[in-house]
């Protein structure tokens, strides 16, 4: 009876080394298999190793008393979602710079020598640069655009929208139900130059007007930056809208009503109050939205033009067409490392604690 | 003592059995994985199934009260054939199958229908499979010009499927007026409405010819560079509105196009249901190719392909094809077929070139390994992204 004790208390004790160290021997294992450093009988090994550690906790748990289990139990909650990342995120961003520092063998080769290829990278921002600045100029101005657009909206949503709320929040999202693709391909029939935007426009005289503003070009909305920029701005709407209203929604109409009460005009009051308390929501919309305009290359495809090609453009054709493995890793390694450093930057010049 | 209620420790072996489960559920997707990667799917039972990866509008369908050779073919042999449209440009479908042909492994289609430059290559890397020429006694319905082409020597691997002439698609409620010649494409009144292909050597041959290169003598990339040159400096003036592969005829026929490089059987198909596209020849010359028909390496179904080769080259079956498509037979006795379904059709030049137009048409130059990979890295600088 003490002998057990004994021995289920020492287990107890390092239950919580033994939990961690499970996960790590596990993750590693998934990595190894994901990126295939192993290969033939070492896969085996590497699987039974995987197998005879997460048994091994198991049964640690199952013969270590409550002690155990309960120091154990956190590592079982997040085991999941690490094993998840580890295959399939951490993974392929492995395989992903290895194959960026990688040549190809030979011009139509499906292996790569790895052998710290940086022109690859070098490549990437000598041939690619224009492509770069065109992604996050394109993405910036239409995130700038969700909000002006989204931010009334969702304001009226929260505030005015009485018992229609959850009609007007369905109407902005069912839309969505629809694939991207087919609404971003809707968006190419809507805007060609036979269509009757273009025609409506030219009857009242808009068109010339929007030529003059480079709107249009030579008669042609579709295929130009300003279809591309409207479509990221069309696609990534709810993404902005919804985050901002879950903060309007949230808000206490009281305060707004105090700061009435206390002789502030309602500007003042929106200025001073809804508008510091809905930040986190256009924060956390901003990032929705401008991390993946960034890397989006389905709206330049339809609605752009070969001047207008963003990064992502830029990383498909390179991928699927040219074969070029090594120097589109590299392109979507840059691109990974500036988006991350953007979001840092953004989020300590402007973060805030409470993200809604 | 320090013995847990019975009910809580149930909901603890619960929880970690539920934890176990989701653990060997991540241990077994490798494996799950990797058993995916090797799929073969040897088709069991007694038809045989064949699978034809082609390009689009390139065979004649069971529409109109006719019977579509794929139709006529599947009651004549029996076989269980599945006719794709996958191709829409020759180095996007050869970046699909590269993975796997690469590593050894046979991909889904059976037939494929690379262009000529792309059969070359796929030959040279041993993809392919010879043809089983015992089963395809028709082979030798097969026009002189196609015996052993420069693409496939011994010709033991390659057979034509159509061909045809790359020129000038407009769409005249857009241009207003005909299109007679290359330097229309360049004219800024079509500023940004212009459509040029991705298959360089049809984009790049007709702007050689117009500008007095013959592009079925180009050895190195100095002989096409003033080409390249004059394609870069329309794109960044934003006189292409796109450069398209097979998918061109879309913004054709919707106007958005005003003219675009084309393929004549396409835009004369086009043409019976929109009669203002129309296709030309340009006055300084068009490129003449054509697609083959090829069995990829491991093919799991070729004495199913060899029959629809066989039944696909025997005239009376290739006239109905050449009725529908309107490209160039590579088929001998087509014409005289023809002639007694559509006899108009028999003589339309596009179709059956006469020595005159022959004379305007150039094949683009075989390039060397080293030359092509130049080209094509230049190219898709203008054209990638």
């Amino acid at each position: 009876m003490t002998a057990t004790v004994v021995r289920q208390n020492r287990i107890a004790r390092n239950a919580d080394r033994v939990g961690l160290g499970a996960m790590i021997v596990a993750s590693i294992c998934l990595v190894a298999l994901g990126t295939r450093l192993v290969s033939g009988p070492m896969v085996s090994v590497i699987v039974l190793v995987l197998i005879l550690d997460l048994v091994g906790v198991l049964v640690l748990a199952a013969r270590g008393g409550p002690e155990a289990r309960r120091l154990l139990a956190p590592y079982g909650l997040l085991k999941p979602g690490m094993l998840w990342l580890a295959l399939f995120f951490l993974a392929p961003v492995w395989s992903l710079i290895r194959i960026s520092l990688s040549t190809k063998e030979s011009r139509f080769s499906v292996n790569y020598d790895f052998n710290w290829a940086f022109q690859n990278y070098t490549k990437a921002f000598s041939d690619f640069g224009s492509q770069f600045q065109r992604a996050f100029l394109y993405a910036a101005i239409a995130t700038v655009l969700t909000i002006l657009i989204g931010y009334p909206l969702a304001y009226v949503i929260a505030f005015r929208g009485g018992k229609y709320k959850n009609i007007l929040l369905g109407l902005v999202v069912i839309p969505f139900f629809t694939s991207y693709l087919i609404r971003t391909i809707a968006w190419s029939t809507i805007l060609a130059d036979r269509g009757f935007v273009v025609r409506a426009m030219n009857a009242v005289g808009l068109g010339n007007v929007f030529e003059w503003l480079h709107i249009m070009d030579n008669g042609k909305l579709l295929n130009t930056p300003a279809a591309v920029i409207g479509g990221l701005t069309y696609n990534f709407l709810p993404f902005m809208l919804l985050p901002i209203y879950v903060s309007l929604e949230k808000i206490d109409i009281n305060l707004v009503n105090a700061a009435g009460d206390l002789y502030s005009s309602a500007t003042r009051a929106f200025r001073k109050v809804v508008l510091p308390l809905s930040i986190p929501g256009v924060f956390a919309g901003t990032l929705l939205t401008f991390i993946p305009a960034a890397g989006d290359f389905v709206n330049a495809q339809f609605l752009g033009n070969p001047n207008t090609t963003m990064i992502g453009n830029s990383i498909q054709d390179q991928f699927l067409k040219q074969n070029n493995y090594p120097v589109a890793s590299a392109m979507a390694a840059v691109l990974m490392v500036s988006i991350a450093t953007l979001v840092l930057l953004y989020t300590r010049i402007f973060g805030t604690e409470d993200l809604a | 003592m320090s013995t847990p209620t019975p009910k809580n420790q149930m909901t603890r072996r619960q929880f970690l059995a539920r934890s176990g489960a989701l653990g060997a559920l991540g241990l077994s997707l490798p494996a799950f994985l990797a058993a995916c990667g090797g799929s073969d799917s040897s088709s069991s039972g007694g038809s045989e199934s064949l699978f034809f990866d082609n390009w689009p509008l390139y065979v004649d369908p069971t529409a109109d009260g006719l019977t579509g050779t794929v139709d006529r073919f599947m009651a004549a042999t029996g076989v269980a054939m599945t006719y794709g449209e996958g191709y829409n440009d020759n180095n996007e479908y050869f970046a699909k199958i590269q993975p796997l042909l690469g590593a050894g492994k046979p991909i889904e289609a059976d037939i494929i229908a690379p262009t000529f430059w792309m059969a070359g290559r796929l030959i040279n890397l041993g993809w392919t499979e010879k043809l089983p020429k015992d089963l395809i006694p028709n082979f030798s319905n097969i026009e002189d010009v196609y015996v052993n082409p420069t693409w496939d020597p011994t010709g033991e691997y390659s057979m034509p499927w159509q061909a045809g002439t790359a020129g000038i698609a407009y769409n005249i409620d857009v241009t207003g007026r005909e299109i007679k010649s290359v330097a229309d494409l360049f004219d800024p009144e079509f500023k940004g409405k212009i459509g040029m292909l991705t298959e360089m050597r049809d984009t790049i041959g007709l702007i050689c010819m117009s500008l007095g290169i013959d592009p079925s003598k180009i050895a190195s990339f100095e002989d096409a560079a003033p080409a390249f040159e004059k394609l870069a400096q329309a794109k960044n003036d934003g006189q292409i509105r796109a450069f398209t592969g097979n998918d061109y005829t879309d913004d054709l026929v919707s106007g958005n196009f005003a003219a675009c490089v084309g393929w004549s059987g396409d835009v004369l198909q086009l043409g019976k249901d929109s009669p203002n596209v129309r296709f030309v020849i340009p006055e300084e010359g068009g490129t003449s190719w054509c697609d083959t028909m090829i069995l990829p390496k491991g093919v799991p179904n070729a004495s199913a392909a060899a029959k629809f080769m066989n039944f696909c080259y025997d005239p009376v079956q290739a006239a109905q094809i050449t009725q529908y498509v309107q490209y160039l037979s590579p088929v001998k006795g087509v014409r005289d077929e023809l002639a007694k379904l559509d006899p108009e059709l028999a003589e339309n030049t596009l179709l059956f070139p006469d020595d005159a137009t022959k004379a305007r048409l150039r094949s683009f130059a075989t390039l060397s390994e080293d030359v092509e990979a130049k080209f094509d890295e230049e190219f898709s600088a203008i054209t990638g992204a």
